[in-house]
């Protein structure tokens, strides 16, 4: 009998170990939200400045991982990060990037980062935004208006020079991919709109990984989350487009879903 | 106890279940065996003295993003003259210089140019830290009269939907044409 009851104290242990790898991926940035909770509710004061200081630790760590990524890529322009509660309301508003230089993390944005690699990935996309208006004519007003007018072409180029920035001031940039599949809806086309399809960027991602850092692919801490697996259940024609494409050595730019 | 044996074993295939992971098929069949060097980062650096000096490259081959160029491509330069840092020779006239094709940005609609983007330049013994990281191309931008002609052609519909197949300019790097990357020999 004890036996048996050691063989299921082991199963149960084996069983929570799948868990505790994801977990040890997800670092907590955010501050617990049970600090604010266990405030006296009737205490605004209290609950004001808890709320207070909760915006300073995300906007500090914003701050570190983003100077970390301008300064590891030795970016001399000057682009700032906000962390901003409201919700984002109109079109316009995103275009903060290249019109204002700032990037702004969005409390609907931050709900679906769960470590620095993602807050990485969504820095980067940002800041590659940001310094497309620093470049050409009328001191980079044009570029910041081509960025709105050519959206689904910029919006691939910063997924793929995010990455890059990401690899160069060390994170690890299947954190992008893991961020995206989380943060953003798949929709039904895109040849109307002025987003490319989530699915298609996410492909577009894996492959710049592929073919230019395997390194992170080989040793991808990622693999067991639950996010990432997602993402391999939900990619498998895509991925198997390019494991076709390697296998015939092909250089032909694929047609992603 | 025949019941427990059932319940051990539920547990057990109940387990073996939510444990299953989905193989990377790409990284199982062709990355697995492979020895990988990790990509460098950057993670220590300082930027106290920014002095600079340029380096003046030409491709060996020309490329454009029209085609035959992929990323992930190695291209390779020539340095145009020698650079020296305080008398010592730092980068010989000649010397073969490795880059790579990083990034391609694809020429789009109403003008919107092509673009190009160059690096992990390696030249000699320099480390990566102490030179330019990229260096970027771009096509001719149509979309400065493409625009305006666009608007105009609005009061006669559609015909101002037809700049949509005005594509942007191909970026290109001819042999001829000497680009400059800068050398910093104080950072880390």
């Amino acid at each position: 009998m004890k036996k048996i009851l050691f063989l299921l104290i082991l199963l149960v242990f084996s069983a929570g170990y799948v868990h505790a790898m994801e977990d040890s991926v997800t670092e907590d940035f955010i501050p617990e939200e049970n600090t604010i909770q266990k405030a006296v509710m009737n205490d605004e004061d209290i609950v004001k400045e808890k709320a207070i200081i909760r915006e300073q630790t995300i906007q500090g760590k914003i701050n570190d991982v983003a100077f970390r990524i301008l300064n590891a890529n030795k970016i001399d322009k000057r682009i700032i990060f906000v962390y901003d509660k409201t919700e984002k309301k109109s079109l316009l508003k995103s275009a903060d990037d290249v019109v204002k230089r700032q990037v702004i993390l969005y409390e609907n944005d931050i709900k679906f980062i769960s470590n620095e690699d993602e807050l990485a990935g969504y820095l980067s996309r940002g800041i590659i935004m940001a310094l497309k208006s620093y470049g050409g004519i009328w001191n980079g007003s044009l570029n910041a208006i081509e960025v709105k007018l050519a959206p689904k072409i910029y919006e691939i180029y910063a997924d793929k020079r995010a990455v890059d920035l990401m690899v160069n001031a060390g994170y690890h940039p299947v954190g992008l991919i893991t961020y995206l599949n989380k943060a953003f809806p798949q929709k039904r086309f895109d040849m109307f709109s002025n987003t490319n399809l989530t699915s298609k960027r996410l492909a577009t991602i894996y492959e710049y990984i592929y073919t230019k850092y395997p390194y992170y692919l080989q040793n991808n801490k990622y693999f067991e989350t639950d996010s990432y697996q997602n993402f391999l259940l939900n990619s498998q024609t895509n991925r198997k487009l390019l494991e076709n494409k390697i296998k015939n050595k092909s250089q032909e730019e694929l047609k992603y879903e | 106890m025949n019941k427990i044996l059932l319940l051990i074993f539920y547990i057990f295939i109940g387990t073996s279940v939510s444990a299953a992971l989905i193989n990377d098929n790409i990284v199982d069949l062709i990355l697995k065996d492979k020895t990988i060097e990790r990509p460098e980062i950057h993670e220590v650096y300082n930027y106290q003295n920014m002095e600079k000096l340029p380096i003046r490259l030409r491709i060996i081959k020309r490329i454009s993003s029209e085609k035959n160029i992929y990323e992930g491509q190695q291209i390779l330069f020539r340095v145009q003259s020698s650079v020296y840092y305080k008398g010592n020779l730092v980068v010989e006239r000649g010397t073969i210089v490795n880059a790579r094709v990083e990034t391609i940005v694809k020429s789009g609609m109403n003008g919107i140019p092509a673009g190009i983007v160059l690096g992990s330049f390696k030249i000699g013994d320099i480390p990566k830290s102490k030179l330019t990281d990229v260096y970027e191309l771009q096509g001719q931008d149509r979309s400065l009269w493409v625009y305006p002609l666009k608007w105009a052609l609005t009061i006669l519909p559609p015909s101002g939907s037809l700049t949509n197949f005005i594509k942007g300019g191909h970026a290109k790097l001819e042999e001829y044409k000497t680009i400059e990357i800068y050398y910093y020999p104080n950072w880390i």
